[in-house]
């Protein structure tokens, strides 16, 4: 258990609107689902009809993409009370956003952008996550982002910048194991000592996803199933962590229900402190795992125009 | 190598070169801090490779966005005129909200003062979409029950508020857009037609509806929009067509609206 006390709500799911039907006619046996903020805070519409009948019968969590908590504008404190108000209504058992920033002088990115990890950006973040949870009463839970450049400026791993920042700051982690995988491939860096450093209790939840290997680089671009070194990932943070609440997103391309769910399902596997047939915790590889992670193979550089996440 | 950049201005810089109209190259020299001094480079990309990363994803996200609100326009324009009309738009009319759904908001205002070809009905189709998007997002209502306005006292009438429900916009259009919409989604070539119109655009049970009118409902159901009593709205009317309702007309659009699920309240002075 987490040092917030945030309840380990299984395997859960994110919600998307390709899915409404299914869901409310089929009332599926999912753990809990996973909302998109903003998708529900500025509508009155069927989304958010839908979203409060599935709050009826399942566990919500709201997961943000606007709120910037490293961004060096004024925190928007209109946003923050209609996420706040959202969260009371649907009963969310936590609220998670990303270590990014999403633009500045007013305008929005619309994008999860990365930050330089220094002490300045580390104090500057830590400050507005104790903001931020202090205004929604409850402890912000801020997630790894994926990250495609690193800074000349950065004097910290992201790994130990993120553990300092959830010490000074108190809030709790998000751990999207997929996310790191691609920023370890994108960066050349060991995605075990990345993990291994997380400080576990403060781990609430945990992203699974897929991506797009570009070979130069990857695209995290959550349209795909989990490949294996993601799931060997997962396995490896399940030991350290225990159970904790876990999240498979599929925002392109996305299959119909029961594929998604069925995806998501494969983390029972490596759940139970890693005793399943899968867990590493029982020293015995799953099926088709690769044995180490891959490097990147050196090629020309080419930058293909990414999907949009 | 220049590392010493604050996060203030380093944002502002990334911001800068990411959303920059063009490619990633010219945004670089555009920029004031050279890309090098800023991005290391990986083992496979040079630093404004990886920036290009973020700046082609960017432009990607707006279109995708104004595709899903626009589907008609961009249609009726074809991909890469579509493609170029973002590219222009989202530099005149940047995001400015914590949520996709405001991207579009200034669209028909930027076709209108735009140098497009086709330019009003494009402004018209687009006004069409943007009001079917507000009407989806719009808060919910319990629509007045149908003899509901026939029930008020006939010397109350007159000062009497009929509230319409959030989730309706009223749209007074040069083109018929409606037709063209209609042939959008029915998979047929959309042919504009310089045609004035009046279309309410509502909402019921979660689906989004648009209602032809006549110029003569439209400018009474206008008026009770803006909140004016039943016996203003009949002079609003006189004012502008030198004549006064026709009863049967009343009778009609009262009947109908309701049934359509138009109102939501009834106030009395």
């Amino acid at each position: 258990m987490n040092r917030f006390n945030f309840p380990d709500l299984g395997i859960g799911v994110g919600l998307r609107t390709v899915h409404f039907s299914h869901i409310l006619g089929s009332q599926p046996d999912v753990d809990w689902f996973e909302a998109l903020s903003e998708n529900y805070m500025d509508t009155g519409g069927r989304p958010r009809y839908v979203l409060e009948k599935i709050a009826e019968q399942y566990p919500i969590v709201l997961h943000g993409v606007s709120l910037s908590i490293g961004g060096t504008d004024p925190l928007d404190f209109d946003y923050l009370r209609k996420l706040k108000s959202l969260a009371r209504t649907v009963n969310a058992r936590w609220i998670s956003d990303h270590l990014c920033w999403t633009g500045v002088s007013g305008r929005n990115v619309h994008d999860l952008l990365p930050m330089p990890y220094n002490v300045e950006s580390l104090r500057h973040t830590a400050e507005r996550v104790r903001v931020v949870s202090d205004f929604l009463e409850t402890p912000l839970v801020v997630e790894n982002p994926s990250s495609y450049v690193e800074f000349a400026t950065s004097t910290m791993t992201e790994w130990d910048f993120l553990a300092s920042l959830a010490e000074e700051s108190d809030c709790g982690l998000l751990l999207d194991v997929n996310n790191i995988y691609v920023s370890s491939f994108n960066h050349g860096f060991d995605p075990n000592v990345y993990v291994d450093a997380i400080p576990d209790d403060r781990v609430v939840q945990v992203h699974l996803a897929g991506h797009q290997n570009h070979s130069t680089h990857i695209i995290d671009t959550h349209n795909d199933f989990v490949i294996d070194e993601v799931w060997k990932l997962y396995g490896r943070a399940c030991a350290r962590s225990g159970d904790v609440a876990t999240l498979l997103e599929w925002d392109a391309d996305i299959p119909d229900f029961p594929t998604v769910h069925a995806e998501a399902k494969k983390a029972s596997a490596f759940r139970s402190a890693g005793s399943g047939e899968w867990g590493v915790g029982s020293g015995t590889p799953g099926p088709d795992l690769a044995p180490a992670l891959p490097l990147p193979t050196p090629q020309t550089p080419h930058p293909e125009v990414p999907h949009a996440v | 190598m220049q590392s010493d950049v604050a996060l203030a201005p380093l944002q502002e810089w990334m911001q800068s070169v990411v959303t920059h109209p063009s490619d990633v190259y010219e945004a670089a020299d555009a920029a004031e801090i050279a890309v090098d001094d800023v991005i290391l480079p990986s083992r496979t990309l040079q630093p404004i490779q990886r920036v290009g990363i973020y700046h082609g994803m960017y432009m990607l996200r707006m279109i995708e966005a104004l595709t899903v609100d626009y589907a008609a326009v961009a249609q009726f324009l074809g991909e890469h005129a579509f493609e170029h009309l973002v590219r222009d738009y989202v530099q005149q009319f940047p995001s400015r909200s914590y949520t996709f759904n405001r991207l579009g908001d200034s669209l028909p205002e930027y076709l209108a003062s735009s140098t497009w070809k086709r330019r009003t009905f494009l402004r018209d189709l687009a006004k069409l979409e943007l009001a079917m998007t507000h009407v989806f997002d719009e808060a919910e209502a319990e629509p007045l029950p149908a003899d509901a306005i026939a029930s008020i006292a006939p010397e109350e009438i007159a000062d009497a508020r009929i509230i319409p429900i959030p989730a309706l916009r009223l749209l007074a259009l040069d083109y018929d857009v409606n037709d063209a919409f209609q042939a959008f989604r029915d998979e047929r070539p959309m042919k504009p037609r310089r045609q004035k119109s009046w279309l309410a655009i509502h909402r019921r049970d979660y689906g989004v509806y648009r209602m032809p009118l006549t110029r003569e409902a439209y400018v009474f159901l206008e008026s009770l929009a803006a909140r004016q009593t039943i016996g203003s709205a009949i002079e609003t009317f006189h004012r502008r067509f030198r004549r006064f309702p026709a009863q049967s007309d009343l009778f009609t659009w009262f009947r109908d609206w309701s049934a359509t699920g138009l109102f939501t309240a009834i106030e009395a002075e």
